[in-house]
C-alpha cells in the first residue's frame, strides 16, 4: 500500500548471505533467461521509491540515488549506482555483485554490447531523461524487449527464503504492535503510541517502517505531519514493516472497549471465510463476491476498495499494484484486507498475511514461537 | 511573502505567457533534490502521483492519488478544489479537457515533467501534446520562500540540532552507523520531523558523506552527519563532523580552517550578490592554504544548496550559479571539503537572507564534535 516516501532510505539493508544466498540470486537469473533464449544480458533500473525488481535480482535497495545491474548471461553481472564514484563504497555492503561502478560509466557499457539482445526491466520508472540515455546507447529500439511483466510474474512465487524473510517481517509487525498498545495503555497519545510502535520496530531490527493513523475512528488513515497529542478510540493504524528487503503489514485496531463491536465481528467472520474459501486455482473475483456478501450491507471501506489483498514481498506496493490477478496460484504471499465503512457505526480494516499452499492458505504468526 | 501572493506572481507570469492553466505534477517519490510543483501550487504534500491545476484567475484544482487520501488533501488545501482519484493521468485529462477551451493544449503549461519517471511522463506529454514547459515561472516564483516557509525551516533547523545533540550522547564503539541514524531519525521525528534527509557515515578517512551502513564505528571515527529533519515539508539541514575519542591536534586545526572557510561564505551572501560570489569566498580561504586543488570536482562540486520539498532555488552554492540572492531565499552552506590529512569534512549552516546580509539559522554554528571518550 502507498505511505508517505521518504526522502532518504534509512535503516539496514546490508546482504546477508545466510538470509539470501548467492545460489538465490543464479536461480532467479537463470530463470530470466529461460524465459528469453536470445536475450544476452539484461538491464534492470531501482530507484528509492520502486526497486522491487533491482532487489530481486541484486539484492540492493537504493537509498539515495538510483541503480541499475546489468546482468550478463555469460560474464560478470554489473552494478552501476548514481551519486557519483564516492557513493560506490556505501553501495558494496548492499549487494552481492561484486563489480560496483558508478552510473556515469553505464552508457559505455551498454553501447560495448550493442550487438547483444536486451532485456529491459523497471524502465517505466526512469526518468524521460535517464530512459533516453540508456536507449540511445543500446542502440535500435527493437535491440530491448521490456521483461517487467515477465519478473514480476517470476516473482510472485516465493522461495523458502523469502518466506523466512517475510515471516521476520510479519514477527517485527507484532513486535510493533505490541509496543503501540502497551504505549496507549499508558494513556499516550497518538504520535507517541505510533513513535512507540516505530520504535520497537527498529529494535526488532526493521529495515524500514511505515506507519499510517486514523484521527476520526477509522475512516480515514493519514502519515505522520504533525503531533498529536491527543488520545484516540478506537485508534486504527496501519503498519508496514520490512525486514531483510521484505515487507509485511496490518491494520490493528486498539480499543478499551472491552467487546468487540458488531461491525469488528462482521469484518472477521468475512475475513475467515475468505481466507477458507482461498485456494490454488480459486478465481480472485469468486473471492470479491463473497466480501462483498459478507459485509452487506456495509460499503468497503474506500482503502480497500479496490483491493481484497495486496500482493506482499519486495514491494510495499508490489506489482501488479491492486489488480490481484484472475487466480491464486501457490507460492503467493498475500496480505488479506477486509475493510468496512459504516457511516454510523464507524469504520475498521482487519487483515491477515498468509501464503496460498497447495490445499488452502498458511497464515503467517505475529508471535514467537 | 505569503502563499496567496506567491501564487498571483505566478498567475501573472501566466498571463504574460498566455498560459491559461498551469499543470504542475510530482509522482509522491519525494527527494532532496527534487522541486515538487504540487508542493508550490497547492501546498500539498502527496502520497501518491499529484497533479495541480492552477488558473489564471488564481483558483486552482488539485487531484492526489490514492482516492482515499482526498479527505486529508482537502483538510490541508481549503483553497483548492480538491478530487481523489486512482489514476492520475485519467483525471487530469478529463479535467483539463472539461476547463481548457482550446484543443491544442497550447495555452497550457505544464512543470514538473523532467522528474517524472517515464511511465508517467510518456503519456502525460502524449494527451497534452501542445503543452509548453513552465518549470521556470513555478520555480522561479518560489525562489523566495514564504514566511510560512521560513519560519517552519526555523523549526526543522531546531529539530536538527535536538538530533545533533543526541548524536553526540549515544556515538560510541561498537554501535553501527544504521543503528545511529534510526535512532536520530526517530528522536527527530519525535520532535516533529515528518521526514529526514539523513546522510550518515563513519571511518578513518572518509572520501565523501554516504548513506549509512551496518559498519560498526570505532575509536578514531570520524562521523559525517548531515541532519536534514523536514517540518511540515520543509527540509533544514546542518553538517557536522565528529570524532569518536579524542581529536588529533591536526583534525582540529583543518576543521578550524573549514569553519573559517564557511564563515567567509556566509559573510558574503547577502541580496545583490551572486551565489558564485558565495563559493569563491568560501574556496579563497582554503585556496590560501594550499588545498585549491582540492575545490573543484571530483573532491567538490557545490559549497551548498537551496533547501526543499516544493522548490530547491536558488539552486547550489557554486562557481556557475550567477543566481543573484536576495531576501528570503533559504538555503545551505556548507563547505564539506576532502582535505588530504583529515578526509572529508562536513561543516555548514542553512541561512535566509535578509535585508543586512544572511542570519544563520541554528543557535549553535559548527565545531568539531566529540563522543564516544573512554572513560577515566
Amino acid at each position: 500500500m502507498l505511505t508517505q516516501h521518504p526522502t532518504l532510505l534509512i535503516g539496514p539493508s546490508d546482504w546477508e548471505p545466510a538470509r539470501m544466498p548467492r545460489e538465490e540470486f543464479g536461480r532467479r537469473i537463470d530463470a530470466l533467461w529461460e524465459r528469453d533464449p536470445e536475450a544476452s544480458r539484461a538491464i534492470v533500473f531501482g530507484s528509492s521509491r520502486h526497486h522491487a525488481e533491482l532487489a530481486y535480482f541484486s539484492n540492493l535497495i537504493p537509498k539515495l540515488e538510483p541503480a541499475v545491474a546489468l546482468l550478463s548471461r555469460t560474464g560478470a553481472h554489473r552494478l552501476f549506482v548514481g551519486g557519483g564514484v564516492n557513493m560506490i563504497g556505501a553501495a558494496r555492503p548492499l549487494t552481492w555483485i561484486d563489480e560496483v561502478l558508478p552510473m556515469k560509466d553505464l552508457a559505455d557499457a551498454l553501447a560495448a554490447g550493442r550487438a547483444a539482445r536486451s532485456l529491459l526491466v523497471g524502465a517505466d520508472s526512469m526518468t524521460v531523461g535517464f530512459r533516453r540515455t540508456v536507449t540511445e546507447a543500446i542502440g535500435a529500439s527493437d535491440a530491448a524487449t521490456d521483461a517487467t511483466a515477465h519478473v514480476w510474474s517470476q516473482m510472485r512465487r516465493k522461495s523458502r527464503y523469502e518466506l523466512d524473510a517475510i515471516d521476520a517481517a510479519v514477527k517485527a509487525t507484532g513486535a510493533t504492535r505490541k509496543a503501540m498498545r502497551e504505549a496507549l495503555i499508558s494513556a499516550a497519545g497518538v504520535t507517541q503510541a505510533v513513535l512507540a510502535g516505530e520504535r520497537a520496530a527498529d529494535m526488532a531490527g526493521a529495515q524500514d517502517v511505515r506507519t499510517l493513523f486514523s484521527l476520526d475512528g477509522g475512516r480515514t488513515l493519514r502519515p505522520f505531519f504533525a503531533s498529536f497529542k491527543q488520545a484516540v478510540d478506537p485508534l486504527l493504524a496501519y503498519l508496514a514493516v520490512r525486514r531483510f528487503n521484505y515487507w509485511a503489514e496490518c491494520f490493528p485496531l486498539f480499543t478499551i472497549r472491552p467487546e468487540p463491536s458488531r461491525l469488528h465481528e462482521k469484518a472477521w467472520d468475512a475475513l475467515e471465510a475468505a481466507a477458507s474459501a482461498i485456494k490454488p486455482g480459486v478465481a480472485t473475483q469468486e473471492i470479491v463476491q463473497l466480501i462483498a456478501a459478507a459485509i452487506a450491507p456495509c460499503q468497503a471501506h474506500p482503502v480497500t476498495a479496490r483491493a481484497f489483498a495486496q500482493r506482499m514481498g519486495l514491494g510495499l506496493d508490489e506489482p501488479p499494484y491492486t489488480d490481484v490477478g484472475a487466480t491464486f496460484e501457490a507460492g503467493e504471499v498475500y496480505s488479506l484486507r477486509i475493510g468496512i465503512a459504516d457511516e454510523p457505526r464507524g469504520s475498521l480494516i482487519c487483515s491477515r498475511m498468509f501464503i496460498v499452499a497447495a490445499d488452502g492458505i498458511v497464515a503467517f504468526d505475529e508471535e514467537e514461537p | 511573502m505569503n502563499f496567496q501572493e506567491r501564487l498571483a506572481t505566478i498567475c501573472a507570469r501566466m498571463q504574460d505567457e498566455k498560459l491559461a492553466l498551469l499543470v504542475g505534477v510530482h509522482d509522491g517519490a519525494h527527494f532532496i533534490e527534487k522541486p515538487n510543483p504540487v508542493m508550490v501550487l497547492a501546498g500539498f504534500k502527496a502520497i501518491g502521483a499529484a497533479a495541480a491545476v492552477l488558473h489564471r484567475d488564481g483558483t486552482c484544482d488539485l487531484i492526489v492519488t490514492p482516492t482515499w487520501d482526498v479527505e486529508r488533501a482537502a483538510e490541508l488545501c481549503p483553497h483548492a478544489r480538491v478530487v481523489g482519484a486512482d489514476d492520475l493521468l485519467e483525471s487530469l485529462l478529463a479535467l483539463i479537457g472539461k476547463v481548457s477551451a482550446q484543443g491544442t493544449n497550447n495555452d497550457i503549461g505544464i512543470a514538473g515533467l523532467p522528474f517524472l519517471p517515464s511511465g508517467l511522463a510518456r503519456p502525460l506529454g502524449a494527451g497534452l501534446p501542445g503543452a509548453r514547459a513552465a518549470d521556470r515561472i513555478v520555480f522561479e516564483a518560489a525562489r523566495i520562500k514564504t514566511a510560512q516557509e521560513i519560519e517552519f525551516a526555523r523549526e526543522a533547523a531546531r529539530i536538527a540540532e535536538l538530533g545533533y545533540k543526541l548524536l553526540l550522547q549515544i556515538a560510541q564503539p561498537g554501535l553501527s552507523e544504521d543503528a545511529l541514524a534510526l535512532a536520530l531519525k526517530s528522536y527527530m521525528k519525535a520532535a516533529g520531523a515528518e521526514d529526514n534527509f539523513l546522510l550518515l557515515c563513519a571511518g578513518p578517512h572518509n572520501r565523501a558523506v554516504q548513506p549509512s551502513t551496518g559498519r560498526k564505528l570505532a575509536q578514531g571515527d570520524i562521523i559525517l552527519a548531515e541532519i536534514t529533519p523536514s517540518y511540515r515539508g520543509q527540509l533544514t539541514q546542518i553538517c557536522r563532523t565528529v570524532v569518536v575519542g579524542d581529536p588529533s591536534e591536526e583534525l582540529s586545526r583543518k576543521y578550524a580552517l573549514v569553519v573559517q572557510a564557511m564563515n567567509q561564505g556566509i559573510a558574503a551572501a547577502r541580496p545583490g550578490v551572486a551565489m558564485a560570489e558565495v563559493c569563491r569566498a568560501i574556496n579563497v580561504v582554503l585556496e590560501q592554504q594550499g588545498y585549491g586543488e582540492y575545490c573543484h570536482p571530483p573532491h567538490i562540486r557545490r559549497r551548498g544548496h537551496g533547501l526543499g520539498f516544493a522548490s530547491v532555488r536558488p539552486g547550489d552554492v557554486s562557481l556557475d550559479n550567477p543566481t543573484v540572492l536576495e531576501p528570503d531565499m533559504l538555503f545551505m552552506i556548507h563547505p564539506n571539503q576532502y582535505l588530504p590529512e583529515t578526509g572529508y569534512l562536513l561543516c555548514g549552516e542553512p541561512v535566509v537572507i535578509t535585508e543586512g546580509g544572511a542570519q544563520v539559522l541554528t543557535r549553535e554554528q559548527s565545531a568539531l564534535g566529540i563522543a564516544g571518550r573512554t572513560q577515566e
